[in-house]
């Protein structure tokens, strides 16, 4: 079992796991993710990057969450691992190294939520413009003016 | 002394007595089929370095769809991948059914195959025929463009547009496959194979295409899997992942297919990966067509799929649903979902966050595309510029679906 392995290897790292989501979702401290994702990679096969993105929850302590989507090819198992970091120190470790593939979706991470990739090569914005000063994704930025009264939020989704 | 312009060009001090030379490949250049740039560093003919510039038409899918409901997300995939936009759209209403728990009956995913076949092969239509035109051989796109229109006409039948097609609704169809629909896409799968084969005599053994292609932008398996290559541009390298086979969606395991894969990763075999796969869609859609069960074309989800006009003006449920999805009043469950289809390009991925609310609370594209692009400046290192070219249209590199 895999929730076994790394509850024996990282057990005071994991601060969650969720069985009832459809992949196995784990919640990790930020300082460990490095060796987690190697760990999984090594020793239990998962060895695809799939995705890798962020999430803003301004509700939140931790306001700032990363998700991985992990892959094992050869048992066909998918896994989530998320961390979450603080907007004060939006900083976590790059995994681009481990897998190459990581390298622009953690720009892209960078550039929408300014989450600092540490060791990451060449962590500059992707998509957007490179003299964008904020942080686009981030739920304070409304993605229309709020100044407009034309419009009501409770009819107009969000 | 200072670099000679900004970091990313690549030109350090050092460098600046070996003769290299610096090349801006785009953003706007015939070539790149699209808006893109590569900023290459030469050494006469030789690719020394290359970096890439993406988002010229980034147009921020994922905050837009922050703020809409769940039926008007479909236009957004739409401008993904442009050159199959229906697998976009019905991705996403998959997406959308397995947050729900909606359980979709064998004709809507039959339909479904139908449709998301047709646009795998207008998929590979195009970026085989311009393999074809980078390589030197204008007039097979020709023959195949006449193909893809045919394609085209079946979408404006089905949903009355053409490239970006918001076809499909959230728990099936807006309407059924009319008579002239199964007529078009019989006459087409009867036409395709002729055309096939006269492209595949024009280039598959031909002595010219094959020495500009083999052993061009080749990469290895191990090297693409890192890269999170999915789609023909791994199968190429030798690794048979096809989500269709390996997370069967819309009943694809009711079906008979194989998975065609390559050998070097180089731009033949991505080629004649493509070219197989086309052949299999056609098998597919044949399949499903002649099994097509009877029934209704969409599920019974009231919350999400808008009632038909007719029935808002006349019948009192029809028009408080109709009222209830357009004011958002519909109960939406919370957690989290990631649900991939095989798209034109590999895995299209969707992580929907639900909380609850009326619209996603976050919505993440997978993009095949985008994360393929990466390799590029290790694939084409070395080579010269003529096989730089060759090398990003066999990726099939879509700008809509790289800049999201």
């Amino acid at each position: 079992m895999i929730q076994n392995r790394l509850k024996e290897k990282f057990s005071n790292e994991i601060l969650s796991i969720d069985e009832g989501s459809d992949i196995l979702t784990i919640t990790v401290n930020k300082d460990c993710i490095r060796e987690f994702i190697l760990f999984l990679k090594d020793e239990l096969g998962f060895g695809f990057l799939t995705d890798l993105c962020g999430v803003h929850y301004p509700d939140k302590e931790l306001q700032l969450g990363v998700v991985y989507h992990l892959h094992d090819l050869t048992n066909n198992q998918r896994i989530r691992i998320k961390t979450f970091t603080s907007l004060e120190q939006p900083e976590i470790a790059s995994v681009h190294d481990i897998f190459s593939s990581a390298n622009w979706m953690e720009r892209e991470t960078y550039d929408f939520y300014g989450v600092i990739f540490t060791g990451h090569p060449k962590l500059i914005r992707i998509l957007n413009v490179e003299y964008l000063d904020y942080f686009p994704m981030r739920k304070e930025y409304p993605l229309e003016d709020s100044t407009r009264t034309d419009k009501d939020d409770r009819f107009f989704g969000r | 002394m200072e670099p000679l312009e900004r970091e990313h060009i690549l030109i350090r001090p050092e460098d600046f007595d070996k003769n290299f030379s610096t090349l801006n490949l785009g953003p706007t250049h015939p070539a790149t089929h699209g808006i893109f740039q590569n900023i290459l560093t030469m050494h006469g003919e030789t690719i020394i370095d290359a970096e890439q510039t993406i988002g010229y038409i980034h147009r921020a899918f994922e905050k837009i769809a922050e703020r809409r409901p769940f039926y008007q997300i479909t236009t957004l995939t739409d401008r993904l991948n442009y050159c199959s936009s229906p697998i976009n759209n019905i991705g996403w209403h998959l997406t959308v059914e397995k947050l729900l728990g909606v359980k979709t009956s064998k004709r809507i995913d039959y339909m479904r195959i139908v449709i998301m076949e047709l646009a795998r092969i207008t998929d590979h239509l195009i970026c085989n025929s311009v393999i074809g035109v980078d390589s030197g051989a204008l007039t097979g796109f020709i023959y195949l463009f006449q193909e893809r229109e045919k394609v085209y006409e079946i979408y404006e039948e089905i949903c009355g547009a053409r490239l970006t097609t918001n076809l499909g609704r959230i728990g099936g169809f807006e309407r059924d496959f009319t008579p002239d629909v199964i007529r078009k896409i019989k006459d087409f799968l009867e036409n395709l194979p002729k055309v096939l084969r006269q492209f595949e005599n024009l280039l598959l053994r031909n002595r010219i295409f094959m020495d500009r292609t083999i052993d061009v932008g080749g990469i290895s398996a191990e090297r693409a899997l890192n890269y999170g290559f999915t789609g023909p541009n791994l199968r190429a390298a030798g690794v048979d992942y096809d989500v269709r086979v390996m997370n069967p969606y819309s009943s694809y395991d009711d079906f008979d297919f194989t998975i065609p894969i390559g050998t070097n990763g180089d731009t033949y075999d991505r080629f004649c990966v493509r070219q197989e796969e086309m052949w299999q869609s056609i098998k597919l859609v044949k399949n499903a067509l002649e099994n097509l069960p009877e029934g209704n074309f969409h599920e019974d989800v009231p919350e999400f799929y808008l009632p038909p006009k007719e029935e808002v003006y006349s019948k009192m449920e029809s028009l408080i649903w109709h009222f209830k999805i357009v004011m958002g009043e519909m109960e939406v469950p919370v957690g989290e979902v990631y649900h991939s289809v095989e798209g034109g390009n590999g895995e299209l991925g969707f992580y929907l966050v639900s909380d609850g609310g009326r619209t996603p609370f976050r919505l993440h594209f997978r993009r095949p595309g985008f994360i393929y692009y990466q390799a590029y400046p290790e694939m084409i290192k070395g080579s010269v510029l003529s096989d730089a070219i060759l090398t990003m249209s066999s990726m099939n590199v879509i700008a809509g679906e790289l800049d999201a």
